[in-house]
């Protein structure tokens, strides 16, 4: 989220300096690299990048197939195939076995299906989106259609297909995409020719609401913006939550704890942690936030004992905490990396609230058998249309 | 009545108009070098270039990576031998190999090469016993050649390279004559490398590759520039290979009918030409190309016999070795006396060939043989 709104940003400024720019995505992976599906790299005209495709090796090439999209102001389709070793473009890399699709897109500001407004129009938005991407792997030389169709809470709402089949197609496919989550790659077969599509699946940007403005929440607000996440930061003191402390992005909110959730839109997509250090203002705030069953994540700094006499005093009010909340809230918060400093703890729960989100373990990856990236769902199922 | 016919297209056939066509822009509009990296001049050319590797690797069902673009087949050839064999190595060929293969074959063996050349039987096929008797542990290289060009014999490639893979050694064929007239898969037939020539398939000349299977670490002949993986140096003959490109593609695409149809008119051909008394086919009726046919004439002698036939291109022996007067080394070796080798003539068939050129020569040869022959 991040990288794109730098993409973002560095679109519209050279866009207002009447600078050209080509948008290249990777839209399909077979087998492994560093970079997945929907990794996205800006190529102006002068050569200047900002995003990347890759971990290095591609990006040499990338630039100069982007500037020849540019001049010919057609999208082009290019294959990268770094299980390659000899391969004098790919060159020295990261011993990645995979094969890489890249499309390049020219932009044209006036063009409604102009990608990157698109995707300004997603991250600033708290809904699901689906993008469609469409090109031919089997012609790749031949015209490659690229960002087709927009989908919002699961209806179109921009592009179309003239193609009506393949249009109803893949809008029954977006649907699944919603439902599951996740982007799906398919390829719809017509008489002659066959469509790639990659219906790509936005969720909505995470919400990190900090309940604590103290010194060790500044380097954690700061990190989480860094990776393209929506911060509020709430607390109960103005001298400690105020604006100069932290981060322009932030949201903060001053406010006793029964007030403090009011202007916060809570999702499946809100994560909390607790760290005020003040144990009744954090218990005021659990238990204004356990009955949000959507809410995936909750960490309270502290030991043991601090998150156990939370759960005895409510109890003694009579509130019990059922085994699927339990099953949210990370007392102790973070993963065991051996944090003291403020900055390492803000890493240890950022790859916490990361491992949770992602449903991983967040363990040494060299323990994990077979591949980093799990594999299911990277092929194009066939359709007849 | 037409005045000529081309029936030599094993020697070279003619570039199709539709080849021509795409090679045309390469010459002015998109001269630039594929090799300049950093403007669009030379990324249109790399553009083509990369293009033309992929259908050239399409049609022979390789990787684009595994294909280098060589002046032609001789080279490829020269490449795939000389790039692979070190002093001391053993490597097997055949007699009725082209020159292309057996002059370098020969200079190889002055270097300290261990150089086989295996005897071939009457039909012109390899004696698949004898080979397995020569092969060991020791080869290095296998080189036979898929389709002769005289003869048209097709040799078992996939079980030829079977037994060459069984013993640790690679199999590289010369497959000129066979690439674009017969269906080749590097991969169903065993393949490590192949050679072969654009102008044989109606294709510009001056241009041809070396398919080098995937992890096959080869030497490069001629250094300089790193063109092509380093492997063959020289700045990249751009409409050549664009033209290339193309005419495998439209081999991929017209090759099945094309060959029925050329096949229907060799077959006339042949017939026609086996009616006149003393007449004898070279080589087996089967296991060969769709487009040629070698046919010896009793009593005729072959250079006389071509001389006569006024306006007919047909050949006798190969055409690269047409400036030496000696019976066919091809024909020899299948056991064909030098008087009836020397009285033998290739007619070999293509794209362009139409009913009234097969009348034409049917006409013409059968005269001519009884006109000598008094």
């Amino acid at each position: 989220m991040r990288e794109l709104k730098t993409i973002i940003e560095a679109y519209k400024q050279a866009t207002a300096e009447g600078i050209k720019t080509v948008l290249a995505t990777v839209v399909h992976v077979d087998g492994s690299s560093y970079r997945r599906p929907s990794a996205r790299m800006l190529v102006d005209e002068h050569g200047i990048t900002t995003g990347a495709i890759s971990g290095g090796c591609l990006e040499g090439d990338a630039l100069r197939k982007a500037l020849h999209a540019l001049v010919q102001n057609r999208n082009v389709l290019i294959s990268y195939d770094t299980s390659d070793e000899a391969d004098a473009v790919v060159g020295a890399q990261l011993g990645c076995e995979g094969i890489i699709q890249v499309l390049f897109e020219p932009m044209n500001a006036k063009d409604p299906m102009n990608p990157i407004q698109l995707l300004e129009q997603i991250i600033d938005s708290q809904n699901p989106y689906v993008m469609v991407t469409l090109f031919k792997l089997k012609d790749k030389r031949g015209e490659q259609s690229g960002c087709t169709l927009l989908l919002k809470d699961g209806a179109k709402t921009l592009g179309s297909i003239d193609d009506s089949s393949l249009q109803e197609a893949i809008l029954k496919d977006a649907v699944t995409v919603f439902e599951e989550k996740r982007s799906l790659f398919r390829a719809y077969e017509e008489d002659q020719t066959t469509h790639n599509a990659f219906i790509e699946y936005f969720a909505p940007a995470v919400s990190l609401v900090i309940v604590g403005a103290g010194n060790d929440t500044q380097g954690l607000a700061l990190m989480a913006e860094t990776l393209g996440w929506n911060i509020y930061v709430v607390d109960g003191r103005p001298s400690h939550a105020s604006e100069s402390r932290f981060t322009s992005s932030c949201q903060i909110i001053v406010a006793k704890p029964e007030e403090a959730l009011q202007n916060i839109p809570i999702n499946e997509h809100t994560v909390f942690v607790l760290m005020t250090h003040n144990y009744h203002y954090d218990l005021s705030i659990l238990n204004r936030i356990l009955p949000y069953d959507q809410v995936p994540y909750i960490g309270i700094l502290g030991p043991k004992k601090k998150f156990q006499r939370m759960v005895d005093e409510l109890k003694e009010k009579g509130i019990e905490i059922s085994q699927e909340q339990l099953d949210r809230i990370y007392a102790p918060i973070g993963l065991e990396i051996g944090a003291e400093t403020p900055e390492e703890i803000a890493i240890s729960v950022l790859s916490e609230i990361n491992a949770v989100l992602n449903g991983t373990k967040g363990t040494f990856l060299r323990d994990k058998q077979g591949h980093i990236h799990t594999k299911e769902n990277t092929q194009f199922d066939t359709l007849k249309i | 009545m037409i005045q000529r016919a081309y029936l030599d297209n094993n020697a070279t056939t003619p570039t199709d108009p539709r080849v021509v066509e795409v090679m045309l822009p390469y010459f002015s509009d998109k001269f630039g070098n594929a090799s300049s990296r950093n403007h669009a001049y030379g990324w249109e050319a790399k553009e083509a270039v990369d293009h033309a590797r992929e259908q050239v690797a399409e049609l022979i069902g390789a990787h684009p990576n595994e294909i280098v673009f060589t002046s032609g087949a001789t080279e490829s050839n020269n490449l795939a031998l000389k790039g692979l064999l070190n002093e001391g190595n053993h490597f097997i060929t055949c007699a009725t190999e082209h020159k292309a293969i057996l002059d370098p074959a020969e200079s190889l063996a002055a270097k300290g090469i261990d150089v086989e050349i295996l005897p071939v039987q009457s039909d012109g096929l390899l004696a698949i016993n004898a080979f397995k008797k020569v092969i060991s542990d020791h080869t290095r290289l296998v080189s036979i050649m898929m389709a002769n060009n005289e003869t048209g014999c097709i040799q078992p490639i996939k079980e030829l390279s079977t037994i060459t893979h069984s013993n640790q050694a690679l199999f590289h064929t010369d497959a000129t004559q066979a690439v674009g007239k017969v269906p080749v898969d590097v991969n169903e037939l065993g393949i490590d490398l192949m050679s072969f020539s654009s102008h044989k398939m109606y294709g510009p000349k001056g241009i041809g590759a070396l398919y080098i299977r995937k992890e096959t670490k080869i030497r490069s002949l001629i250094e300089g520039g790193g063109h092509e993986r380093g492997i063959r140096s020289g700045t990249l003959n751009v409409p050549a290979i664009v033209g290339f490109g193309k005419a495998c593609e439209l081999c991929k695409q017209e090759m099945e009918e094309e060959a029925k149809k050329i096949k229907m008119l060799r077959d006339k051909l042949e017939e026609s030409l086996l009616s006149i008394k003393g007449t004898q086919l070279n080589g087996g009726i089967e296991n060969r190309l769709p487009n040629v046919t070698n046919i010896a004439f009793t009593g005729v002698d072959g250079e006389r016999l071509l001389l006569s036939l006024n306006g007919l291109a047909v050949s006798q022996g190969s055409a690269c070795t047409s400036a030496v007067v000696e019976p066919s080394h091809v024909l020899k070796a299948m056991g064909i006396p030098d008087q009836l080798a020397n009285s033998s003539l290739r007619f070999s068939l293509g794209r362009f060939t139409t009913k009234e050129e097969i009348d034409f020569a049917i006409q013409k040869v059968t005269a001519a043989v009884h006109k000598l022959r008094k």
